[in-house]
């Protein structure tokens, strides 16, 4: 096959659920054999759907997926897998009960558990990848960077000639990452396979990939060979303008009310063994404080920390003056709200109503003889908090597990605008979700903060904490490495101070100068 | 309203126009199979019963001697089953249920002759709920899963009562115990007019639901029309038995149990944490909600109604023998999802626990005055329970494909 001529071809490709979200909006990609295509874009932009259909999990609304000249239509992710695509996806997908062989050879017939002949093939499968994990382990031994190459063992084993990598690296330590590297190089290189590799990692899709697709919104906003970009063209196309202008108003705040404002949060020693070491803070009224790091680096820590959500943690949570005891139910009572990382998982209990899960930490103040909830009372702020932060639902009867990110992400942070909290905590409150939204939320703290209420918010997207922080506390390996007031700092010098001197760097050599950012 | 800036204003504005609209109430899921499947096959199995025994000329199923005497067979499951789905609804699971009763049974009659009626079902009582909480800790403390921790419980206590009663029989002998047990147990209410004051209740709560939501030009609610529907087949009972309606203790007991739970459930605050604690645990957590004591709490509650049902069953037949109630827990359980209870938590209805109760005990009933044998017995009833869980499981997925 001519080396140009893409082995997948997908024209304005659209995918529609229900009868209301739209995930893509007529898609264009082409993707070459022997070449890595980089597929970029924000939270919520439509990757993950792309990758789906790719994958045949989902099927397509519209538009055509040509594969090596031929139309097709995959109805099943087994039948996508046959015609040669298979595809890692996020959330690694082996069976951690079984052995690394058992997994490798996962999908493939024969009727012997331990067949010599798939001890012999997987040897050869090794061999391509120069990568020799111990067939025997078992999966749930390993390091999730080792499992991850027992994923693409995995996707060499089916025989397939493309194959998409979803966020291989996310959740990945820095030697570990240099393993995937290795791999997606040998992949192309030497065995001229197609990969399409998703990443939020700008330096590593400059470093690793041929082409790129930047997807915002659900349509490409941008295509080009890799070598005529660089991150900042690149990080633009992902975000657009809009936090951009956020940033702005945030250099209009005044640095003297804040210091003359009263202390509303102090922390003295607050630490848990071996995840957070000693910590002690002053956050006064008013104030929004960013906490920086990478994942792992104690910043949920931190935040159940001062929530009271962690048992073992010790110190001291002062808030206005007054000690806060150790437990969740002492936060709420104190006046702390915390939004957690994992919407569906910790924030809200998804086959209640909105206007349930709303009241669920305050129930008293919409209760008669303090323990009697009215409901229609409680659907009255179901209205109001739909009304108030823009949440796209048509009633508060609606279940929370029936929204989207940004939408059910707006609940959470409703639950506590109903009762007199003073110290919000919100951890990655803008993961998942898209751009509106997104920028909905980062202003909605802003509003909170100039009401008087204290915030402190973690994020892995150090532009957001620029744009919303007063001050910008740096994690590192569950200490607090620096703090910043805001204006003083830059993306890039977060990125340092967070990932240290030895910051993920892709292995190649010609690019390394460019892996801090912009 | 000070918190929407300029911008998300514009937005909410522009949002506006389908929320105008108010969502109109799901009706045909509301009264779907999924909700309301368990009245639906209490209703078709009464009318099947009737109508076969109608047909073979014999005794009117649906006679008032019978009704009332089905209720009575199935009191004592159906306060466990209450129970049960209260610790489902928490995110747990009980099974040792039968053997606490039957414990509770054997420390009331090995005691009575002794201390006296009411000391023993003291003592009972707290060995019950000693039990739940020792099962509660268990879970709660040590994170092992409730299954097994309840299948060991199960087991154990039951070897314990073996232990006690050294494998024989205890009776009670002394007849002072035994006429307060007649009383206690086998006491009668005519509860006629009381049916008739809650039917009359409920038709003016649902009727005045409608005219207020009339007034305000809102939606019809489901549950004012529920309400006048449960309101009129208590009226129609109370009718049918022609001004008198004798009911035994126990039935009495069990109303008075489901009712106040069903109030917690419905409209307390602690039933709504209860519900979010089976829900999402953690969410619940982080809302400020004391998960531990909801958890801990529920264990105890279905033990102390195991130990009640207990008392209740010692009273009956003031005397234990070592295998009584054994297998009673798994007939509990089957009420429960007969009543749509979800096993992962955060649904249920008590309510519709008992029309499961009911249900399993009409056919039982069905069988004997049909004369099918005991044979045929557990294969129906199986079929039944696999039957209403398939229902329960294909309807949620329906629901969630449809949006």
């Amino acid at each position: 096959m001519d080396q140009n001529t893409p082995i997948m071809t997908l024209r304005s490709v659209a995918k529609t659920f229900g009868n209301a979200t739209v995930a893509l909006r007529g898609v264009d990609l082409d993707i070459v054999q022997g070449k890595v295509h980089g597929l970029l874009g924000a939270n919520g932009a439509g990757k993950s759907t792309l990758i789906k259909i790719l994958s045949g999990t989902f099927k397509a609304s519209g538009g055509t997926i040509i594969w090596r000249g031929q139309p097709v239509s995959w109805d099943s992710p087994k039948a996508a897998n046959d015609m040669g695509v298979a595809t890692i996806h996020q959330h690694i997908p082996l069976v951690p009960t079984l052995s690394v062989l058992e997994n490798v050879f996962l999908g493939s017939g024969g009727a012997w558990r331990l067949a010599r002949a798939s001890r012999k093939r997987f040897d050869e499968l090794c061999a391509r990848m120069n990568y020799w994990p111990d067939p025997d382990a078992l999966v749930s031994d390993l390091s999730i960077g080792a499992r991850q190459m027992v994923c693409i063992l995995q996707a060499l084993g089916t025989g397939a000639d493309l194959i998409v990598m979803d966020e291989p690296t996310a959740s990945l330590a820095t030697d570990e990452r240099e393993l995937v590297y290795a791999a997606v190089k040998q992949l192309s290189k030497v065995e001229n396979k197609a990969v399409l590799f998703v990443s939020h990692f700008l330096d590593e899709v400059m470093a690793l990939t041929d082409q790129v697709t930047v997807l915002r919104d659900g349509e490409a906003v941008l295509r080009a060979e890799t070598h005529t970009l660089d991150e900042s063209r690149l990080a633009e196309a992902i975000v657009g303008k809009q936090i951009v202008e956020l940033e702005r108003a945030a250099q209009g705040r005044s640095e003297a009310a804040l210091a003359a404002a009263p202390i509303r949060l102090e922390l003295r020693d607050l630490a848990s063994s071996g995840r957070l070491k000693p910590l002690s803070l002053k956050v006064a009224k008013g104030e929004v404080i960013g906490i920086a790091g990478l994942l792992g680096s104690g910043r949920s820590e931190l935040i159940h920390a001062i929530f009271g959500a962690d048992k073992h943690a010790t110190g001291t949570v002062v808030l206005d003056g007054q000690p806060v005891p150790i437990g969740t139910a002492a936060a709420v009572k104190a006046g702390i709200g915390l939004v957690p990382e994992d919407r569906m998982g910790q924030g809200l209990v998804p086959d209640f109503e909105i206007w349930r899960n709303l009241t669920l930490p305050a129930l008293h103040s919409v209760s008669v003889l303090g323990s009697l909830p009215v409901t229609q009372r409680e659907k009255d702020r179901g209205e109001e908090a739909i009304r108030m932060l823009s949440i796209k639902a048509s009633s508060p009867d609606i279940l929370v597990r029936e929204l989207s990110g940004g939408n059910a992400q707006k609940v959470t942070i409703a639950k506590w605008m109903f009762s007199d909290v003073k110290l919000f905590l919100l951890d990655e409150p803008t993961a998942g979700i898209d751009i509106g939204a997104k920028t909905d939320i980062l202003r909605l703290i802003r509003k909170l903060a100039d009401e008087g209420k204290t915030v402190v918010m973690v994020s892995s997207e150090f532009e957001e904490l620029l744009a919303v922080a007063d001050r910008i506390l740096v994690m590192r390996d569950g200490e607090c490495t620096a703090i910043r007031h805001a204006h003083q700092t830059t993306e890039h010098e977060l990125l340092l101070l967070a990932g240290g001197q030895a910051t993920a760097k892709p292995a190649d050599g010609h690019n390394s100068d460019q892996a801090a950012g912009h | 309203m000070t918190m929407a800036s300029e911008t998300p204003m514009q937005k909410t504005e522009s949002r506006a126009a389908p929320s105008a609209t108010p969502k109109k109430n799901n009706w045909a899921r509301m009264f779907g199979l999924r909700e309301m499947g368990v009245y639906y096959a209490l209703i078709l199995l009464i009318f099947v019963l009737t109508m076969i025994t109608t047909y073979t000329g014999q005794d009117n199923y649906l006679s008032i001697l019978n009704m009332t005497n089905v209720i009575y067979q199935a009191s004592l499951i159906a306060i466990m089953a209450v129970a049960m789905t209260v610790i489902l609804i928490s995110g747990n699971f009980d099974l040792s249920v039968a053997s606490v009763a039957a414990i509770s049974a054997a420390v009331l009659v090995g005691n009575a002759d002794a201390v006296g009626f009411w000391p023993a079902v003291a003592l009972a009582m707290a060995v019950a709920m000693g039990i739940g909480l020792l099962n509660g800790s268990i879970v709660q403390f040590l994170g092992i899963n409730a299954f097994i921790v309840t299948l060991g419980t199960m087991t154990a206590v039951r070897g314990l009562i073996l232990i006690y009663t050294d494998g024989r029989s205890l009776s009670v002998k002394d007849p002072e115990v035994i006429a307060t047990m007649k009383a206690f147990e086998g006491g009668k209410f005519d509860v006629f007019w009381l049916l008739v004051a809650a039917g009359v209740a409920c038709l003016a709560l649902g009727i005045g639901s409608i005219l207020k939501s009339r007034a305000a030009q809102k939606q019809l609610r489901p549950a004012a029309v529920g309400t006048i529907i449960g309101g009129a087949a208590l009226l129609a009972f109370a009718t049918a038995s022609g001004g008198e309606l004798v009911l035994r203790t126990p039935v009495v007991y069990m109303g008075i149990f489901t009712t106040l739970v069903w109030f917690v459930l419905t409209f307390t605050m602690v039933g709504r944490r209860l519900y979010a604690v089976g829900g999402n645990p953690e969410a619940a957590r982080l809302s400020g909600i004391n998960v531990l004591r909801y958890k801990l709490m529920a264990f105890v509650l279905c033990s102390g109604a195991a130990g009640f049902a207990g008392v209740l069953f010692a009273s009956r037949l003031r005397s234990i023998n070592p295998a009584g109630l054994t297998g009673a827990e798994l007939t509990v359980i089957a009420a429960a999802i007969l009543g749509g209870t979800s096993l992962f938590g955060g649904a249920g209805s008590v309510i519709k626990t008992l029309a499961g109760a009911l249900l399993l005990y009409s056919l039982t009933n069905g069988f004997n005055i049909l004369n099918l044998g005991a044979n045929w017995q557990g294969l129906i009833e199986g079929i039944v329970v696999v039957v209403a869980a398939a229902i329960y499981t294909v309807g949620n997925q329906g629901q969630a494909k449809g949006h």
